[in-house]
């Protein structure tokens, strides 16, 4: 499914970030690197709070005020997006790089058709010369995404949950956009929804040859969609590689917690494990390894020094004490911190 | 949506009559009545005091005198003014009420653009000078003493800069030799408002219909070429100068009326529009890169319309009876002023048809609110 000989469409280069509150400055994001080909899906996961959205909203630049770049660059076809105006960004916004909002439920304007509220995408970049072209195009995209295109002169509250998650996949392709960011495409949904709306994405992914981004925090989900994944935790990406390499052997500890942590349909029955503890405070983090706290494996250099990165073939962590490969995600269940 | 009309419409009738009802029983309240007046005279004999009560209809008993008065009204027939004898109370009204109306609908008019746009523009760039400006600036408007204020404004633009009119309807003086009366001219005058009005929404309308973004641009260019001939037009005709005094009485009460009030829409607009803004529709029409402007209007400004449209049901009805205070201070002969007078000397048949008047016009301001909400939100249904 890789596709190595293809140039990158999308390069994140150390990109740290932080947001500025009364209590101190959180730091949201630090030193994260990543690739992504044309036609490669990313998957990005961790537990909330530890830098998922905040990455996205980097790469399409929304970032509240108080939001403040320390370094890095996104870079999207050699162009750092982070130096651009207001005014390019703007172009570059959905034409290059769309989204797949967290919680679709909202990110439909009520008081607005659904249809209208994709030919406005359009129209703001000029994608096509009339507004009838623009419904035409409009009603492909959501013959594409599996929604009726009579559909389009409803308002949102007359759809339900499903159908608006297709309207916004359908309302993120409007422009053709090089990247999406899938942004917990899935999460407000029912199980048996949220599979085939994944399978359908991953459909027109193919088709239409697109990078994707998807962000999770339920690592089995992002297992089925992509080529290879991220696991973030406390803002640091801490391990990363192509998805079946971490899931049959992950290296870091986290990873192997997260994967502890979901149930599996098909697998043998067994005691789910539990993380137990909370992701570190971001504003001040705990020196050495930021999982320290909560690791089992986690000795005195691991809370003094940040751990070295361990190559794996494809796959990287940054751990002290990364599992071997016969250590699968059982190895967790004897987990108590 | 037709039910739910019928059964407003039977809900207004039920609360007009008890509006009458309740009107009609307060004013009797008072102690004496119009017949008092002449009643009292000491060098008039009995029976001559007991005929004039008579001719005002004021002998009967009070609920007998109540159910003559409520078939009259539902009949149309609104009597005559005690006080502006012999002219019939339906005629008083059609002079006052349009008076109060433009200038209050004008003052409202300019209030609520204002506000909105000062709102929505404080609650987008939070913290800025414009913000603290217009927010302490606007409060302390809202809250000063509006006599004081009103003839502040009297006291600064016409006895000392004498720009402008200081109080009255229109300048005698001027109109002296002119051989149309007043209420003619205004009546002219409220037609090309509201025909312009009318052409206004029409090219708007129209050119929205197109469905081309590049002609829905020429609406602002050609809305003012229209307004161009229609001053052209009044200019030349023979009572242009008579209906400029008419708007010049008008700019100093309005111009009060809206700095005391804008501020109310621009607070409510300001807090209403503070919540969309970080909604997630917000965002994504952000994200879908449309011009900030687009993203600030279309979006956050417009999901935060519906508080400022409810009260916008106040200021209409603020319309139409006017402000006592104001139209006291500034000599302005609407329905304020006028019910101000009749209550004060017991003018029965004028305060219950101004009464009936200003809650009628209550009650259809309550209910195109209502239906306004339907096209404001789409999820507000009536069965």
């Amino acid at each position: 499914m890789t596709n190595p000989q293809s140039a990158p469409v999308l390069k994140v280069v150390d990109l740290s970030l932080r947001y500025l509150t009364r209590g101190g400055a959180v730091k949201a994001v630090q030193d994260v690197s990543f690739e992504l080909a044309e036609g490669q899906a990313l998957g990005l996961v961790g537990e909330s709070g530890c830098g998922k959205t905040s990455v996205a909203n980097c790469l399409m630049r929304l970032l509240p005020d108080n939001a403040q770049l320390v370094a890095g660059q996104v870079l999207i076809d050699g162009q750092d997006i982070l130096s651009l105006t207001e005014d390019k960004i703007r172009e570059y916004r959905w034409q290059q790089i769309a989204m797949v909002f967290q919680a679709a439920m909202n990110a439909l304007d009520p008081v607005y058709k659904v249809g209208q509220q994709v030919v406005e995408a359009i129209e703001a970049h000029g994608v096509e010369a009339t507004v009838s072209l623009a419904r035409e195009r409009v009603a492909r995209l959501f013959r594409m995404v599996g929604l009726d295109p009579a559909l389009m002169d409803r308002y949102p509250h007359e759809f339900s949950g499903g159908m608006r998650q297709r309207a916004v996949i359908a309302m993120a392709l409007a422009c053709d956009p090089r990247v999406i960011i899938a942004d917990e495409p899935t999460t407000a949904l029912d199980v048996i929804v949220q599979d085939r709306i994944l399978r359908e994405l991953k459909g027109i992914q193919q088709q239409l040859h697109m990078a994707v981004i998807y962000i999770s925090h339920d690592i089995a989900v992002i297992a089925e969609v992509t080529d290879r994944i991220g696991v973030m935790y406390a803002g640091r990406l801490v391990e990363y590689g192509a998805t079946e390499d971490v899931f049959r052997a992950p290296l870091h500890p986290y990873t192997a917690a997260l994967m502890g942590s979901f149930p599996s349909i098909a697998g043998e029955k067994r005691v789910l494990a539990n993380l137990s503890g909370e992701p570190p405070n971001l504003i001040d983090p705990p020196p050495g390894c930021p999982f320290h706290p909560r690791c089992i494996h986690a000795t005195e250099v691991c809370r003094q020094e940040i751990p070295p990165r361990v190559q794996r073939g494809s796959q990287w962590a940054d751990c002290w004490h990364p599992l071997e490969e016969s250590a699968v995600p059982e190895s967790v269940e004897a987990g108590e911190v | 949506m037709t039910g739910y009309l019928v059964r407003r419409a039977g809900q207004m009738v039920l609360t007009l009559f008890l509006i009458i009802t309740v009107a009609f029983f307060l004013v009797q309240a008072q102690p004496g009545d119009y017949a008092s007046f002449y009643a009292l005279n000491p060098d008039l004999p009995p029976d001559v005091r007991e005929q004039i009560r008579a001719s005002f209809g004021l002998d009967k008993p009070l609920w007998e005198q109540y159910l003559i008065h409520l078939k009259n009204t539902v009949t149309g027939n609104f009597g005559v003014s005690f006080g502006h004898f012999p002219r019939p109370v339906m005629d008083v009204l059609i002079e006052r009420v349009p008076r109060t109306a433009v200038l209050f609908l004008t003052a409202t008019v300019f209030s609520f653009y204002i506000g909105f746009f000062l709102g929505k523009a404080i609650a987008w760039r939070r913290g800025g000078v414009l913000e603290y400006t217009a927010t302490i600036s606007g409060a302390t408007l809202f809250t000063v003493f509006t006599p004081a204020f009103a003839l502040m404004m009297i006291w600064i633009f016409s006895f000392r800069l004498g720009w402008l009119p200081v109080g009255k309807f229109l300048d005698p003086l001027v109109w002296r030799h002119a051989d149309v009366t007043a209420n003619h001219v205004f009546g002219q005058m409220l037609l090309t408002a509201f025909l312009f009005t009318v052409f206004a929404f029409l090219v708007l309308w129209a050119l929205r219909k197109t469905g081309r973004v590049a002609l829905a641009r020429w609406a602002g260019p050609l809305i003012a070429v229209g307004a161009v001939v229609v001053l052209l037009l009044w200019s030349i005709s023979s009572v242009g100068g008579l209906a400029l005094d008419i708007l010049k009485h008008m700019v100093l009460p309005i111009v009060t009326l809206t700095l005391i009030s804008f501020a109310g829409t621009m607070l409510l607009t300001r807090n209403s529009m503070l919540e969309t803004v970080r909604e997630d529709y917000v965002m994504a029409a952000r994200a879908k890169g449309l011009p900030e402007k687009q993203v600030r209007d279309r979006h956050a400004a417009r999901n935060a319309l519906l508080p400022v449209v409810t009260s916008l049901v106040y200021s209409l009805i603020f319309a139409i009876d006017g402000s006592v205070i104001i139209e006291v201070v500034f000599s302005w002969p609407g329905t304020g002023l006028t019910l101000l007078q009749a209550v004060r000397t017991e003018d029965l048949p004028l305060v219950m048809g101004a009464m009936v008047f200003i809650g009628l016009f209550s009650l259809l301001a309550h209910v195109i609110v209502d239906i306004l909400y339907v096209y404001l939100d789409p999820r507000i249904r009536y069965q």
